[in-house]
């Protein structure tokens, strides 16, 4: 046990410290001037110095990647429900949503915001664009692949399609719809950063770093790239742990003990 | 004529044919309730088809599917059916796989799992109730998916291959418990398989069916007595009958 978490955790961490050790021997040993990379320290401290100015600005870009997250999280898999469980529209919406994604978001952007304001909405709607996708690719995937034979078992017993759905398509889908969900969480904070940097106006963290780059703050527009993946990493983290809470099965020989007797587990 | 029985099931003159391969020339069997009906044949003689077609998942080319007097053709929902593949779901406990069927119609009730936990335990699951179906051997997996298929109280259960991945050990073990749960239960089993002496040791009563397209050629009434066990395989009655079924499977003088 102490020795998967030190794998797990302590491995991970290392690893990390690794990155930021060979930034600092890069930057030492090769003299880098500190306008074009600052060292690890200087790039933190621009951060915790500060610290009261940036925490709004961090809230509000995990809020723009919350709710475009759970939008297109939803999204992703209704469509992705609805592509697999109805062949034409499969190939009439599978079409539309590749151009979707062969769009660049970075330059559709700014026309998100001329239509829908500096306000949260296209930070929101850019966001969305970016997570369905491998949300409903992979939801796709996992449901066309569940195995007949099970299904055809369902129909013996006289299952309806719904509560074939529901007790056997979904969960035996669980593996590839957070295989969707774990790449969408990586990317949703990127797409909040490119829907910050569209509106030129207003308080974010995207245009805070502009601003530090245009005063040649290098050390802040590091540490500010540092806090956006931190902020991704966590919430890829969060959705990891989500899936370890929700599929037990995956790690465990014998189940928990039911907590309310006489209802269902929390799986299906 | 003899005496009275009553017919549970009665196939007939039902047959399937997928495009231009004949996969069951048309069949005729009646199945006697509370019997243990074995079929034998040869790989890719139609037995599955027969089944999925009693299952209610195929559609027959022409005849009728008889239930207690009731029409079932092509409709579901009216037998028990268990494969060689388990079909455990992963993410259920045991406790909830005997159950997956009634969860699948309806919602399962406090009764549903109080009878789950009963069977499982009579049968010897009970200490793996709580077990997520990848921590169970192939035997024990096994009777998992016959109790899940027992408690769907349907009077008919189709069984295909059931212990056919198992390992010869096993497969006896399971045979002996199978019979036992047979006994209590009273419930009426058609069973697949392509092991003679399987089907001798289990039924009452052999069908074999010849090669593609599969067709009915013996209808053999099992004489060994119950209750049956490792003596069994070694009686004058199962040897005659083994080489009789095998001199049908196989054409040769027996
Ligand atoms: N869905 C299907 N489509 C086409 N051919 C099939 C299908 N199911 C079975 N067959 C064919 O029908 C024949 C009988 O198959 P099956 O009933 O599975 O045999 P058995 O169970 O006796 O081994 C085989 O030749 C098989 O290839
Ligand atoms: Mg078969």
């Amino acid at each position: 046990m102490r020795r998967r978490v030190l794998l797990n955790v302590g491995v991970p961490i290392l690893s990390l410290l690794l990155v930021l050790g060979v930034w600092q021997l890069i930057v030492v040993g090769f003299h880098v001037a500190s306008y074009i990379a600052p060292r690890p320290r200087e790039a933190i401290t621009s951060v915790t110095s500060q610290w009261s100015t940036l925490w709004p600005l961090i809230l509000g870009t995990i809020r723009e990647t919350i709710y475009g997250y759970l939008i297109g999280a939803v999204l992703g898999f209704a469509l992705g429900v609805v592509m697999a469980k109805i062949p034409v529209i499969q190939r009439l919406v599978y079409p539309v949503i590749l151009v979707s994604q062969a769009v660049p978001v970075i330059a559709l952007a700014p026309v998100l915001v001329i239509i829908l304001g500096f306000g949260i909405v296209p930070k929101i709607v850019i966001v969305t664009w970016i997570v369905f996708f491998p949300v409903t690719v992979n939801v796709l995937d996992g449901l066309g692949h569940v195995d007949p034979d099970l299904k055809n078992l369902a129909r013996v017993y006289g299952a309806s399609r719904w509560r074939t759905f529901v007790q056997i398509e979904v969960p035996a889908s669980t593996t590839p719809l957070f295989s969707g969900l774990k790449i969408g969480a990586i990317y949703a904070v990127t797409g909040a950063i490119i829907g910050e940097l569209a509106a030129s106006e207003g308080n974010s963290l995207a245009l805070y770093q502009e601003h530090a780059n245009s005063n040649l703050n290098t050390a802040a527009v590091y540490g500010t790239t540092m806090v956006m993946t931190l902020i991704g990493i966590a919430w890829f983290l969060l959705v990891v742990g989500l899936e370890v809470w929700s599929t037990p099965w995956q790690r465990r020989s014998v189940a928990r003990r039911r907590w309310r007797r006489g209802v269902e587990g929390p799986a299906g | 004529m003899g005496p009275v029985s009553t017919t549970l099931l009665e196939l007939r003159e039902v047959g399937k044919t997928f495009g231009d391969t004949v996969a069951l020339a048309p069949t005729s069997l009646a199945v006697e309730e509370g019997s243990f009906v074995a079929i034998v044949g040869p790989s890719g003689c139609g037995k599955s088809t027969m089944f999925n077609v009693v299952a209610g998942l195929l559609e027959p080319d022409g005849g009728e599917v008889v239930l207690r007097g009731a029409t079932i053709t092509a409709t579901t929902g009216h037998v028990g059916y268990m494969l060689q593949k388990d079909l455990l779901v992963p993410w259920r406990t045991v406790e909830d796989n005997i159950t997956m069927a009634t969860r699948l119609t309806r919602r399962v009730t406090d009764e549903d799992r109080a009878e789950a936990r009963r069977v499982a335990r009579q049968y010897g699951l009970g200490e793996f109730l709580r077990h997520y179906p990848s921590a169970l051997s192939g035997g024990m997996r096994q009777r998992v998916a016959f109790m899940r298929t027992l408690v769907t109280h349907q009077e008919l259960l189709l069984l295909d291959e059931p212990f056919g991945a198992l390992d010869a050990q096993t497969r006896l073990e399971m045979q002996e418990w199978l019979l036992r749960v047979w006994k209590d239960t009273g419930r009426t089993v058609l069973f697949i398989t392509h092991d003679v002496d399987e089907s001798i040791f289990l039924s009452d009563r052999i069908v074999v069916m010849s090669p593609r397209p599969g067709r009915v050629v013996a209808d053999l009434v099992n004489p060994l007595s119950r209750p049956r066990g490792i003596h069994t395989l070694l009686e004058p009655d199962f040897i005659a009958l083994k080489a009789k079924v095998l001199g049908l499977l196989h054409g040769g003088d027996a």
